[in-house]
């Protein structure tokens, strides 16, 4: 084993023996950020295989979101379709919408692409509520509970397991898809488009298979964020969110799955924190957020690293990810 | 049909020509130092609530409440790049801009603590009285906003062409290396494109407040004004300027055949498909890259 793997295993199980025990020891609450937690885990991944590994920036990953939950949302209350046929057929055409909004974008780059994705969640959102006859518009809509095979996940505790299961799988595909071929290509797509073409990388198709798994991803936590939840309201679906989404990786650190990881807990847990604060929530908040990109430009996955590196000897001094865009 | 529609080109005008002041501070920070600096809404925001406070609270004369406004903006602007820009130049870019989001949620969240997050009205030199002039009805704060707004331009212009600083600072635009060995202090340079760009935004603020009233989420004007120098091509001055103005009568032309909720994405919906026409905007470079 290379040096630091055993520490790694280790450290990969506590966690996964920890996550597998934690809803008998605290509270219905707590099980419940878990689960809003893996949900975020599981957009994260999705943003960042295309905003991360493929460089392209996307600020529309809250209409995706959206579209996963209200076509699950639809189909469960309108159609009346098993659950899970419903969470899966809403990831499959929140990818589809993927694609298809990959495909103009084939020629953005950067800022335009960033408001071009910009466009893309406010005209999403400005639909849901003028498309009310489906989606019940701003006064919101149900949900109804999952259930397979009769199995009603009707708690918390229910649904926090189900959610924890998807991500791991989830988790395991992207790891898988990052390291072989087609992440070589994203990387090599974000680094230099045009060395990638000469080099035999098809740019259109892995541009647009990148933007609809990284919609599936997020349509799929979308759908599933519909049953969690279990009421929708457009107003969530907001610019706002796609900004939270994108700092969620940037925090946790670009073009890494465990960057992914962290800065979804980061983000979910530390408001839980500072809930105690009111109207002073927010600001401490920002204030949180600048420092701690002002201390971890590269994100949380980054200063790990680097310091697993320099501390330990474990890994390699980090790659620094050029600028994004440019 | 064809007066309303006028008035709607004209008062969309107005609007536009504020969207394209805070354009031109997006652009202006970005030609300079490379970052696109998503407070700038939030600039605009807090310079309304700073003309509110010395109106309102302190009772001053309103040109001196117009200037102290625009001078505290030019300070708040280079306080940010300071704290939160400077220590952090040679990170990804996209670090730079999330500090910028992290402290526009500052100024937001700062701005709802003191003034509540009801909405104020903020009394203007110019009246809401309606002028005729022909096919043409409008408002005196419609010229005012608009003859305001281009006057800024211009001695925008007039600064960036005929001063030294102005030189130093479209030196430092073009090549930051090259304007060092010059002599340009690029330091100072970057806090004063920082400055100068608040004190737009601060001037777009004491403009739009009497129009759509002081709250703390002002700061999303800031997105119209970043799709309109999309809109017009980013990095460049004109381009932010028509952009701006194109954005603000096409969003009440729109308001005015479709319903509200239309109104707002329809510029959006016309900001993708310029995109997809022309990838880099209306007037923006084609940027080759050698490989």
């Amino acid at each position: 084993m290379k040096k630091g793997e055993p520490f790694k295993v280790l450290l990969l199980v506590g966690t996964g023996v920890s996550l597998l025990a934690l809803p008998n020891f605290v509270d219905n609450y707590v099980i419940y950020i878990g689960a809003r937690l893996f949900v975020y885990i599981l957009v994260a991944l999705g943003l960042n295989l295309l905003t991360g590994y493929a460089g392209q920036v996307s600020l529309g990953h809250a209409a995706f979101f959206a579209i996963g939950a209200y076509t699950a949302a639809v189909l469960a209350e309108s159609l009346h379709w098993p659950f899970a046929l419903c969470v899966i057929v809403a990831a499959i055409f929140t990818a589809i919408v993927g694609y298809l909004l990959g495909l103009p974008c084939l020629r953005l780059s950067g800022l335009y692409l960033a408001m071009a994705t910009l466009g893309f969640t406010l005209i999403v959102q400005e639909m849901l509520l003028q498309l009310s006859m489906i989606t019940h518009g701003s006064e919101g809509m149900s949900v109804p509970t999952a259930s397979v095979l009769g199995f009603d996940f009707d708690s918390d505790y229910r649904k926090y397991y189900l959610l924890l299961g998807v991500t791991v799988v989830m988790l395991i595909l992207a790891r898988n898809l990052v390291r072989g071929r087609t992440g070589r290509a994203l990387l090599a797509i974000r680094e230099n488009e045009r060395a990638a073409e000469a080099m035999g990388v098809n740019l259109a198709q892995y541009k647009t298979i990148a933007f609809a798994i990284s919609a599936l991803y997020t349509g799929l936590a979308g759908a599933l964020s519909a049953f969690l939840v279990g009421f929708l309201d457009p107003q969530e679906f907001s610019f706002f969110l796609s900004i939270q989404f994108i700092t969620i990786i940037i925090l946790g650190g670009l073009a890494s799955l465990l960057g992914s990881v962290l800065g979804a807990g980061f983000l979910i847990i530390l408001p839980e924190f500072l809930a105690g604060l009111d109207v002073w929530q927010a600001l401490v908040y920002g204030v949180i957020m600048v420092l701690t990109i002002l201390f971890m430009p590269f994100g949380l996955s980054g200063a790990i690293r680097r310091y697993a590196y320099r501390w330990f000897g474990i890994g390699a001094e980090p790659i620094i990810p050029r600028r994004l865009g440019h | 049909m064809i007066e309303i529609l006028a008035s709607q080109v004209v008062s969309g005008l107005a609007t536009g020509c504020v969207y394209a002041l805070v354009a031109l501070g997006f652009v202006l920070i970005f030609k300079a130092t490379d970052v696109v600096n998503f407070a700038q809404g939030e600039f605009v925001m807090a310079s309304g609530f700073i003309s509110y406070t010395l109106l309102i609270w302190y009772g001053l004369p309103y040109w001196l409440v117009f200037l102290l406004t625009i001078l505290l903006s030019g300070v708040m602007g280079v306080v940010l790049e300071r704290v939160v820009v400077r220590p952090i130049m040679s990170a990804p870019i996209f670090s730079i801009v999330i500090a910028t989001i992290g402290a526009s949620t500052v100024m937001r969240s700062a701005a709802g603590i003191v003034y509540g997050y009801d909405v104020l009205p903020l009394p203007t030199l110019f009246s809401k009285d309606p002028i005729h002039l022909g096919i043409l009805t409008f408002t005196v704060m419609d010229v005012g906003v608009i003859g305001s707004s281009i006057a800024i331009m211009l001695a925008l212009y007039l600064f960036f062409k005929w001063t030294m600083t102005g030189m130093a600072m479209r030196a430092t635009a073009q090549s930051q290396t090259a304007a060092q060995l010059m002599g340009v202090s690029v330091k100072q340079i970057f806090s004063l494109t920082w400055a100068i760009s608040a004190g737009i935004g601060g001037i777009a603020g004491v403009l739009i407040a009497p129009i759509i009233y002081l709250d703390p989420n002002l700061g999303i004007i800031g997105i119209k004004a970043f799709a309109g120098a999309i809109l017009g091509g980013f990095g460049s001055i004109p381009g932010a300027i028509i952009g701006g103005m194109l954005l603000g009568i096409l969003e009440n032309l729109s308001g005015y055949f479709f319903n509200a909720g239309i109104k707002q994405v329809s510029t959006y919906i016309l900001l993708i498909l310029v995109l997809i026409i022309r990838p880099s905007g209306l007037f923006g470079a084609v940027t080759m890259k050698k490989v």
